[in-house]
């Protein structure tokens, strides 16, 4: 029991408070390669606690406006209530995995709703911006899921991550699924439907303060779960096969693997980050359908079994 | 040492020569007055390379349109033009066309000019065939009260929108702290079917100034551009025209712009210089080449980072202005500023080049050469860079040329067009360069021109640090006789600069007009927007590497925040008047 209550503690901070520390670690290595002093570790921290104390501009008086960031923190961080932390899943039952996709799609959803609630082209355009990424990318995050689940015959996270096997399938399941979640964190250069210098961080331009706050703070959270997820998906196949985690040691190790790679993917998309460009939409889309053209044909080699 | 430096940079094993330098040619002048000689009433030479053409009005734009399209002249420019108030002299206004040849063919200006009566002040447009002359005419109106005929977009150009009608500050009856009260009004195009308004700007993260793109926009594409400008208009001419004495308008010209300021000096000093036939020394002539590429250099580093930065490509930003900070430390080693440099005044240069600094522009070259060329190598080897930048933004060299585009954006779309090389100046009669072209118009064209002219700028100041010689750096000069004119031409790092001067009474020039680069270049940006998406849009107005506040002549100061009140416009307008009449 008592060791139930340390992982929920362990998985909240996780979710809802390393995902600013991360965002330093990632501020830190961009100022590394652009050979600049760049900000401590600890900034955004410093960041989000000034905007939550601030008001909020209010360029509307429609409510959804001011629901938007809060429905956006709360789905992204449901969303990672499902997910394992170790052997342990705060919330698990079959078919979670949909849960997972739904509710993470009610966070850009809500990102989506808050750019088109107000009367701003550039929010709009970043709204729109976001619904065709959404439109074009949850597909290959599905396909890739969906293989996950004909390969282990499961529809629960844990369950999938505990019964997959290194099958040639998979694989390539695995690399649609890693460009997929990179497209969903929208890093650079996925980060169309904010780009700050083409459309003023799209729909976010009307916000202010406290809401601005807790929106930076959701789309952070948001990108710890699906790298999370990822981190999971690899290495309950690959280390999960030396160490047996349903014991206490065993399970601590396998939340300490999760941490670190979750560190270590972030990272790597902060060097990504920092060293391209960013694309236009229309090139976004036509990457996307391209690679959901291959993941149809992953598809289709997972059901022969391969 | 210097060869074989260069040498091992580029590849090469021996640098090539540059292009050949164009020298005075009448040529050109010649052939307009054999083709018009009936209409053509007076030719006087005003200095060693420009010549004026009286005509009427009537023929105004024929001599202007056969100079410009028919003459099958090369690379012909019109590099500037000039509406006076000349009342108080001979009772008349004034217009001019100041036309130019390029391409190295011949260094030429011809300014073709008619005398108007005061009470009957109209002339037939010239932007109706000539797209290029658009801006020109509808300043005249603005700023002269000079009615355009036919003009296809006969709307305020200059002036605020408040400004009333009918008042006009250039004319000599206007004196320079008067600010008009008016209403507010500016006709934009109106939308069209399923049209939305992206409006970019006044304010825009990627704006380093105010200006107004209206993008109308059908989803993502745009469809039409509207441009609203010179909201930095501060009326720099007049009040040169009014207060300043010779000495004085050289650093207001300076202040011009606050990137590339040095060439508005220099453009200002040479229209003296040629107006008043006053010979510059050979060792000032040089000095003026460094500090002028020094310039470049950090103009086009700077550019080059802005381009990175706005496709999100921070790596590219933050080292081009790493790189480029050699260059500022270097600049203020020679001159005492990193930029805004105070070196120029009439008849030479204020500062002279101190023996042992010559090794520090040779550290700060090497430094540029292997910095930057290893920056440019990552940056376009960087796919979502280059995929950015290629194909967008095209401007037709037949478009270029109907608008008369100069610098980059010119030399990007195979405009074979560089003052420095087509109209000597300064030192760059004795240097080696080449002038890099590039045809197929877009970003990427224009970036590339700019990296080239990096690698150029280095190479004339490795020259130049050579081969600078002993002597003066000033020229001594009496009294600047009233009533002559000249122009004075610079390749900025946007392109040509056309300074215009007329000498005056009481050592104040009669009339000022400066010209800057973006002045020709901004006209062609709704042409460069039409089909890109709203994501270009900041990367098409980057690539011209626009500076408002030079088109728009301006110095920008810093402004004291007073007590926390709300006023209404009109409070806040009366309030401003009142302020400016105490300075």
């Amino acid at each position: 029991m008592i060791e139930k209550v340390i992982y929920s503690v362990v998985a909240i901070i996780i979710l809802a408070f390393l995902p600013p520390f991360l965002d330093g670690i990632s501020r830190r290595i961009k100022a590394i390669l652009q050979e600049r002093q760049g900000p401590s570790v600890f900034q955004t921290y410093s960041d989000l606690s000034n905007l939550l104390s601030m008001e909020s501009n209010m360029p509307t008086d429609r409510l959804g406006f001011v629901i938007a960031p809060y429905v956006a923190f709360a789905a992204a961080l449901t969303a990672g209530l499902v997910l394992p932390f170790g052997d342990f899943v705060p919330i698990a039952f079959t078919g979670d995995i949909f849960v997972f996709l739904y509710v993470l799609a009610i966070s850009s959803i809500a990102f989506m709703m808050a750019g088109f609630l107000v009367e701003n082209t550039y929010a709009n355009a970043g709204a729109n911006r976001e619904m065709m990424i959404i439109l074009s990318i949850e597909p290959i995050l599905g396909i890739a899921l969906g293989v996950f689940a004909l390969h282990t015959g499961s529809l629960s996270i844990s369950g999938i991550a505990t019964n997959l096997s290194l099958a040639p399938s998979v694989l390539l399941g695995m690399a649609l699924f890693a460009y997929a979640v990179y497209t969903e964190c929208a890093f650079i250069p996925f980060d169309v439907a904010e780009a700050e210098t083409e459309i003023l961080e799209g729909p976010l331009v009307e916000y202010s303060g406290r809401l601005f706050g807790i929106f930076k703070w959701a789309m952070l959270i948001k990108r710890v779960v699906l790298i999370w997820l990822f981190s999971a998906v690899l290495l309950f196949p690959t280390l999960g096969r030396v160490i047996d985690f349903t014991t206490p040691l065993g399970s601590a190790v396998m939340l300490l693997a999760q941490l670190f790679m979750l560190v270590v993917f972030y990272a790597m998309s902060a060097v990504i980050e920092a060293t391209t460009g960013r694309m236009k939409i229309i090139q976004v889309i036509r990457q996307n359908t391209l690679v959901f053209g291959v993941g149809i044909v992953v598809l289709a080699i997972a059901s022969m079994g391969w | 040492m210097v060869e074989a430096h260069t040498a091992d940079l580029h590849g090469e094993t021996k640098r090539k020569h540059g292009d050949e330098k164009a020298v005075v040619n009448r040529e050109y002048l010649d052939r307009l007055i054999e083709r018009f000689k009936d209409l053509i009433s007076e030719v006087k030479q005003v200095a060693y390379n420009q010549w004026v053409v009286v005509t009427d009005r009537e023929n105004l734009p024929k001599l202007v349109l056969w100079w410009l399209e028919e003459s099958g002249f090369p690379e012909t420019q019109l590099s500037t033009m000039v509406a006076t108030d000349e009342r108080p002299i001979n009772g008349k206004f004034s217009v001019t066309y100041w036309l130019s040849v390029n391409a190295k063919a011949g260094d030429i200006y011809v300014g073709i000019r008619s005398y108007l009566p005061p009470n009957d002040l109209w002339i037939h447009s010239v932007a109706e065939k000539h797209g290029g002359a658009n801006w020109y005419e509808r300043e005249i109106m603005d700023l002269l009260g000079i009615d355009v005929k036919n003009h296809p977009d006969p709307r305020k150009l200059v002036l605020p929108d408040d400004w009333p009608s009918c008042v006009y500050p250039l004319r000599k009856d206007f004196t320079y702290y008067d600010s008009p009260p008016g209403e507010k009004f500016y006709p934009y195009r109106k939308t069209g079917e399923k049209e939305v308004v992206v409006p970019y700007g006044p304010y825009h993260v990627a704006l380093e100034e105010a200006a107004h793109f209206r993008l109308y926009v059908k989803g993502e594409t745009i469809v039409d551009c509207d441009y609203r400008g010179f909201y930095a208009h501060r009326g720099i001419e007049k009040i040169s025209e009014g207060r300043l004495t010779y000495e004085q308008v050289c650093y207001i010209a300076e202040r011009i712009c606050g990137i590339c300021g040095t060439t508005h000096s220099t453009a200002y000093c040479e229209a003296v210089e040629n107006a008043a036939g006053i010979e510059v020394p050979e060792r000032a002539e040089y000095i003026r080449t460094i500090m002028l590429e020094i310039e470049r250099l950090h103009s086009h580093l700077l550019n080059f980072g802005i381009a990175c930065h706005l496709v999100g490509y921070d790596y590219g930003f933050m080292q081009a202005w790493r790189i480029r900070e050699h260059v500022m430390w270097l600049a203020e080693r020679l001159s005492g500023n990193r930029k805004t440099y105070g070196m120029l005044t009439i008849g030479g240069v204020r500062r002279d080049l101190l023996e042992y600094r010559k090794q520090l522009v040779q550290e700060v070259i090497h430094k540029i050469n292997t910095e930057f060329r290893e920056l440019v190598d990552k940056a376009l080897s960087t796919r979502t860079f280059e995929k950015r930048l290629e194909g967008v933004g095209v401007l037709p060299y037949k478009v270029a040329k109907a608008w008369d585009v100069d610098g980059p954006l010119g030399r990007g779309s195979g405009r074979d067009f560089d003052v420095r090389r087509d109209h000597p100046y300064a030192a760059y009669k004795y240097l080696d360069f080449k002038v890099p072209v590039q045809k197929e118009g877009d970003v990427l064209a224009r970036a590339l021109v700019r990296i080239d002219e990096v690698f150029e700028s280095t190479w004339i100041l490795e020259q130049a640090i050579d081969e600078i010689p002993n002597g003066d750096i000033i020229a001594e000069y009496r009294e600047i006789p009233p009533y002559l004119e000249g122009i004075g031409m610079t390749e900025a790092p946007r392109g040509e600069n056309i300074h215009y001067v007329m000498t005056g009474e009481n050592n104040r020039v009669y009339r000022y007009r400066a010209r800057a680069a973006t002045y020709n270049n901004l006209p062609a940006v709704p042409d460069m927007m039409r089909g890109n998406t709203i994501a270009d849009a900041p990367l098409i107005v980057a690539s011209i590497d626009p500076c408002y506040s030079c088109t728009e002549r301006v110095q920008i100061v810093d402004v004291r925040s007073g007590k926390a009140k709300v006023l209404t416009e009109e409070e806040f307008n009366r309030l401003s008047i009142k302020a400016s009449r105490r300075v």
